[in-house]
């Protein structure tokens, strides 16, 4: 059956079989940075955007990514010219292993979408869902404050350029 | 101290001088005893950019299973649905006609060859007890048999079609009962053993026996004003690395096997391969790369044999990747055990004498069984200072998951038992517990005749304590807890308060044993390829080993490439594990990066016409004398290889230590008891670490409270619920709870900072100790709240409650009172009725063995 | 795992939904957030209807009597909805944050909680104490329903062919009526061991109506009624809070939960529901 979807912007027409799991047939299309942690939804480590919200990859079925938008961490930046949240995660000390990170920016992406002045609670809200077992996430939580932070003086400055 | 340190240390190096005095220097090097300190810092000490930091965050890293390959095979294994049985036969017929299914693989396909699963350095201190697929299964989860498919669909429907006719045998989980003499035989088989004269009794279950006795500790109790006696039991836990297990095997152009595996004991992991195997070491090349954490789970040949095997029968590449259910019952655990400890106590706080006694439980296979146990006494044990000490510990086999290595190493389960009765002790003499550790624990200059009495399957190594920031840890803790002001007013109210804390200490690497090795060339401008056998497996040691070299060399950390653990392209290292990298390797690091400092130095002074010990190095430049000359390093390296005299600038360093200084920490806890409901909230954490000197601050502290995280919710909510039938029942995140950002207390660490001597610029181990501190100090916590001291964590709500009640049990005057309000008008007192029970000198004390110890 | 499945429905409307529904060929089921691991393990199912983008299925709006929700709606909408407010929009929040984690709040949606209804599902026995009503769509025709009438008959059992859960109505309460929330579990994203709703609706002192709802120390989500009926009509002082609390824990068959003895989650049931009624009382009042 084919599969049409948005990935990080671009369109793609997979070929997938009806039961597939989004999970495997994003890394199959080549999105690696989508990581397989528990298969039923507990860890995050899969999390993706789909249509705005960050959901767990692992337990939605491929065939109802149909015709809707994704976000992986792949589309959020890289080396070159990385997200401000993947930079905060960098600079504060919160990638040790990084195989939950992928997800953990994505559940944070979501969360200054919606929220860009979050509070402490706020964050730790939000990356509920996203299992690590490295970090004890402390530093996370301040890599999205700073983040946010960051993001409001470019927006400032941005602004007031104009 | 340094004098107790040069006594023994020049003791040790007699021999090494002798070497030194024939005519030619040896080849073979000399480690060194101490590490000279700099007078400042430029690179280690700061909390530099973790290395692959951006790569991980970018999904540029690419993780075992991140690799395409053509015409991969999936390999799914049985597992077995019994806790012990025989297989009386086995048909794979129906599985092979499964469309997609390529191989099939059972006992009776594979030569027979035991040898340990348990990633150490050879010959290993575990028993050879394991085979690749065996014909009988020994718990629920082991292997029965092999299907590699086209489709992981394919393999996992195979499975489903093995006919498998078990004799079920009797089954024991109860450790305390695994060496009784109805028990059932689980290593029944005749060729199990032991590659070093170890004890080792497998006809009775009986896995390994440690023993070991300073003074006299009968002599010890007789002086004590108070004896005391209890049982713990710390519990099973699995690592949950969020990766779980897995391997990818394929062949590479000169037909060699390669292994691309989620591993933290690459070197160890081609051995044990190539012994599981049949083939020799030269044949297999074992690559690591970005693992997604591992805490000693990964410290385990556990697929590669199986994914060798695949690939070598089928000549295809293969992937294993276990699920998280496989992860939970077939990977490897915490061994839990049965502690018992009796201390005698004097009332002016002097500890007479500490007796323990364990049972650890290594489930079916005896997986780091005889290490883990003696390091619940090597860890744990010099931490105060008693003249008698007796520990006697053995392993049993039991019909459940396998234990391994799992961080924290036994001192984890130890540190619970030693530290709560800490307290119990404190309670029974009427003296601040924090007080009664101070006055007790270790200090710069001693030693405990612990460290020589306990080593790793042979005798331990004598040394003094060189550095130890304990007493900071404590009064900095102390502080931040509040416990001046907090500790022992659990206030009113159906919710009470209490405060906890713990002292510890680890190893750093295990001395004489462990040894790692670095590579390092220069390039042309003026970078340097670093080649590491070390691990990082999430922990940041690329990161922290280059900040060493840079430091050495004296350039910065961005000119250091770093490429680690590839059997074929780095030198030998043992791995991660024993909290040795950053202690061990990176006195490798030292050793190969001086050489390689001193060729530049030659070249620089050569290039500038300059004495050599004039040449200074600075930021990756070569000054002469009074800095009138000046090459870079771009220069130098370009000089050496194109100019005159040609050579690779370039260096080996290997590395073992002579002693492991412990790294010390205090924990403390604050927690709210719901009176009514047993429930525990953990309102804050606090964590100090003496590390010596922090390599990586940053990182070390994210060590710290990764640590700190993981072993609280080990202590409060993370467990193996087994059925009758030895099945685990919550083998998945849904139920098995590690604690997410929403559960989190206020947690804070702090440093500080101590110089130790005999590690790379002052460094001991991080990563360890901090898992230990949550159970003791927490329970401790609850017991200052509420009054009961829970044996048998993790500390659910349920316990909490139960204990509670059994404590106003024989309070019958408040019978009249409501239930609920009972438990708490007596809760809010020091359980003072426990400690008069114990009160009686060791005779009767023996009976007073806490209550709620039979819960079966 | 859905071996048979061969064709995906991606309605627009709620009438294309139903009429892929009731296709008449295939084994047909809805999805919305597929986290329902029962549905991803059938390999009956031949088809599926996705009505993740059917946009009338998904909305919090309000008019004076009552919110509606879409039955489409993810459960992260209904906690993050500021407007939802007073004892009903409150007692929403409070169950729809405790539901999983932020990624699962995000696929598992109002009505799915209530169609694939599991001893552990949160929204059920809110819905039950505000005394909710279904609003079913086949087609253009609709019907509704108490929400009781869907929990007894269990939505599979209820629904007729091509039909649908479109909507859950919640009434508003105003001045007089007090509702809690309370959860027992393990960690902030375990499953629920003890799920309790309950609403005190007070008219001069006196319960005028007592909603207490509880799931997961239960098979399914049940009302205690004869507590209820304990209350009703009194004036709810400590006393008669603690009795009505001890007849809720003797009235409901526990099930079987191998993370805690039947014993203990009695005793911490009475209590949680003793103060789940004690704060419902409390807000009442204020």
């Amino acid at each position: 059956m084919k599969l049409n979807t948005r990935i990080n912007g671009k369109e793609y027409c997979l070929e997938i079989k009806p039961n597939a799991m989004l999970i495997d047939v994003l890394r199959q299309a080549g999105f690696k940075g989508v990581k397989f942690g528990c298969g039923e939804g507990s860890c995050g480590a899969c999390a993706v955007m789909i249509n705005g919200r960050p959901r767990n990859s692992c337990i939605t079925l491929a065939g109802a990514a149909e015709g809707v938008e994704i976000l992986t961490v792949e589309g959020l930046g890289n080396p070159e010219k990385p997200h401000v949240l993947q930079q905060a995660f960098v600079d504060s000390g919160s990638t040790q292993c990084g195989y939950c990170n992928p997800g953990s920016l994505i559940a944070a992406k979501a969360l200054l979408d919606s929220n860009p002045n979050p509070t402490a609670e706020d964050v730790k809200d939000a990356l509920d869902g996203n299992l690590c077992r490295c970090t004890g996430y402390v530093k996370r939580i301040d890599a999205v404050l700073q983040a946010a932070e960051a993001s409001k003086k470019t927006r400032k400055s941005t602004r007031g350029k104009k | 101290m340094a004098k107790t340190l040069k006594k023994e240390t020049s003791k040790k190096a007699a021999p090494a001088a002798k070497v030194a005095a024939a005519p030619s220097i040896s080849p073979i090097p000399e480690s060194p005893l101490v590490f000279e300190r700099p007078d400042k810092f430029n690179q280690v000490n700061h909390s530099l950019t973790k290395v692959d930091s951006m790569g991980l965050v970018c999904a540029q890293q690419k993780y075992v299973a991140d690799l395409d390959m053509q015409g991969l095979l999936h390999i799914k294994v049985l597992g077995s649905p019994h806790a012990h049985a025989v297989i009386k036969s086995i048909d794979v017929k129906e599985a092979e006609k499964i469309p997609g299914v390529v191989a099939v693989f059972t006992y009776k396909d594979v030569p027979r060859v035991v040898r340990t699963t348990a990633g150490q350095g050879f010959p290993e201190p575990s028993p050879y007890d394991t085979c690749l697929l065996d014909s009988k299964v020994r718990f629920v989860g082991d292997r029965v048999a092999v299907v590699a498919a086209e489709t992981p669909e394919a393999a996992a429907e195979a499975c489903t079609k093995i006919k498998v006719q078990y004799q079920v045998l009797k089954a024991v989980f109860d450790p305390e009962r695994a060496r009784d003499k109805d028990a059932p035989v689980i290593h029944d088989e005749k060729d199990c053993r032991v590659p070093i004269p170890i004890f080792y009794d497998p006809k009775h279950n009986h896995c390994s026996h440690v023993e070991t006795a300073v003074g006299d500790v009968k002599k010890g109790f007789k002086q004590a004003d108070y004896v005391l006696e209890k049982t713990y039991y710390p519990h099973y836990a699995q690592h949950c690395p969020i990766e779980p297990h897995i391997c990818m095997a394929y062949l590479d152009e000169n037909d060699r096997l390669v292994l691309r595996t989620s591993t933290q004991v690459p070197f160890h992991a081609r051995r044990i391969t190539a012994q599981t195997l049949g083939i020799p070491v030269k044949k297999i090349r074992v690559i690591k790369p970005r693992i997604g954490g591992g805490f000693g789970t990964k410290q385990e040949v556990l697929l590669e044999d199986v994914c060798g095997l695949v690939t070598l029968k089928t000549r295809r590449p293969c992937i294993w990747a276990l699920t998280r259910a496989e992860e939970f019952m077939a990977a490897r655990t915490r061994h839990p055990m049965v502690i018992t400890i009796q201390s005698g106590v004097k009332k002016n706080g002097a500890i007479t004498a500490i007796s323990m006694r364990i049972i650890s439980n290594t489930g079916a296979y005896g997986s780091h069984a005889l290490t883990v146990l003696s390091n619940c006494g090597s860890k744990v044990l010099p931490l105060y200072r008693a003249e008698n000490i007796e520990f006697i510990g053995d392993t049993v086999y039991t019909n459940l998951p396998v234990g391994g290595a799992y961080r924290g190493y036994g001192a984890t389960q130890a540190a619970f038992a030693m530290e709560c009765q800490m307290d119990e002790m404190a309670e029974a003499i009427g003296m601040d517990p924090i007080k009664f550790r101070q006055l007790n624990h270790i200090k710069e200059g001693e030693s405990s005749p612990i460290f020589k009495a306990l080593g790793e399957g042979r005798e331990g190594v004598d040394m003094a304590i060189g550095s130890c920031g304990l007493s900071k840890c404590i009064t900095e803790g102390m502080k931040r807890i509040d416990w001046a002001k907090k500790y022992g007013k659990p206030g009113t109210g159906s919710k009470r308060r209490g405060l906890g804390m713990c002292c510890l200490m680890q190893g750093s690497s295990i001395p004489e044993i462990d040894m790692g090795a670095v590579f390092i060339k220069m390039n042309e401008d003026g970078s340097f390829n670093m080649l590491l056998g070390a691990t990082d497996l999430g922990t940041g040691s690329d990161t922290v080993l280059a900040q060493i070299a840079a430091e050495t060399i004296g350039c910065k950390l961005e000119e250091m490439i770093v490429y680690s653990s590839d059997t074929d392209m780095t030198p030998f290292d043992v791995g991660a594990y024993a909290s040795s990298t950053t202690y061990l390797t990176g006195g490798a690091v030292i050793n190969c990066a001086k050489k390689v400092r001193e060729q530049i130095e030659a070249v620089a002074a050569s290039m500038m016409g300059e004495d050599m010990k004039n040449v200074t190095i600075e930021n990756g430049v070569c000054y002469g004398k009074g800095r009138k000359n000046k090459v870079t390093f771009g220069q130098v390296c370009n000089y050496a290889m194109y100019e005159h005299k040609q050579f690779q600038i370039g260096a080996i360093g290997s590395h073992i230590s002579h002693a492991s200084p412990p790294p010390f920490s205090a924990h403390f806890a604050e927690v709210e008891v719901d009176t009514e409901t047993g429930e525990v909230k953990l309102l804050k954490y606090v964590a100090g670490v003496d590390c010596g000197t922090a390599i990586n601050p940053q990182l070390a502290d994210g060590q710290t409270q990764g640590a700190c995280m993981n072993g609280i919710s080990f202590a409060l909510t993370e467990e193996y619920i087994f059925d009758e039938n030895g099945r685990m029942l919550n083998p998945n995140f849904g139920n098995y709870k590690i604690w997410s950002t929403k559960d989190m207390p206020e947690l804070e660490t702090f440093l500080v900072p101590t110089y130790e001597k005999t590690g790379p610029y002052g460094a001991k181990s991080v990563s360890e100790i901090s898992i230990n501190g949550a159970l003791p100090a927490i329970g401790n916590a609850i017991k200052n709240a509420v009054g009961v001291r829970i044996t048998r964590p993790p500390f659910t709500a349920e316990k909490v409650l139960t204990a509670m009640k059994e404590l106003v049990k024989p309070a019958k005057a408040a019978a009249k009172e409501p239930k609920a309000k009972a438990g708490v008008s007596k809760a809010a007192k020091p359980a003072k009725p426990a400690v008069k029970a114990e009160k009686p000198a060791k005779a009767t004390a023996k009976k007073a063995t806490v209550a709620g110890k039979k819960k079966k | 795992m859905l071996k048979k499945l061969t064709r995906f429905y991606h309605p627009k409307t709620i009438e294309e939904a139903c009429l892929n529904l009731g296709n008449g060929e295939l084994k047909t089921a809805i999805i919305a957030g597929g986290t329902s691991e029962v549905l991803r393990q059938d390999n009956s199912i031949e088809a599926l209807v996705d009505i993740s983008n059917v946009k009338e299925l998904s909305y919090i709006s309000k008019d004076s009597v009552f919110y509606r929700i879409g039955a489409g709606t993810p459960v992260q909408d209904i906690y993050k909805t500021p407007a939802l407010t007073g004892p009903s929009g409150n007692l929403l929040k409070a169950a729809a944050g405790k539901i999983g984690s932020t990624l699962l709040r995000n696929s598992i949606t109002a009505g799915g909680n209530l169609a694939a209804m599991f001893p552990w599902s949160d929204l059920p026995v809110v819905y039950m104490a505000l005394d909710a009503e279904v609003v079913c769509r086949k087609g253009k025709p609709k019907r509704t329903v108490p929400v009781q009438t869907i929990i007894d008959k269990k939505a599979s059992q209820f629904l007729s062919a091509a039909e649908i859960i479109a909507e859950i109505a919640i009434p508003m309460y105003g001045k007089g009526t007090g509702t809690a929330f309370a959860k027992l579990a393990k960690t902030a994203n375990d499953y629920s061991m003890i799920t309790i709703a309950t609403r005190l609706t007070t008219r001069s002192g006196k319960v005028d109506q007592a909603r207490i709802a509880v799931n997961a120390i239960t098979a399914g989500p049940v009302r205690c009624i004869e507590a209820e009926k304990l209350l009703e009509g009194q004036k709810p002082t400590a006393e008669l809070i603690a009795a009505a609390a001890k007849k809720a824990a003797d009235s409901i068959t526990i099930r079987k939960d191998f993370r805690a003895s039947r014993e203990y989650r009695k005793e911490v049931f009475e209590v949680m529901v003793r103060r789940a009624l004690t704060e419902a009382h409390e807000k009442a009042g204020k």
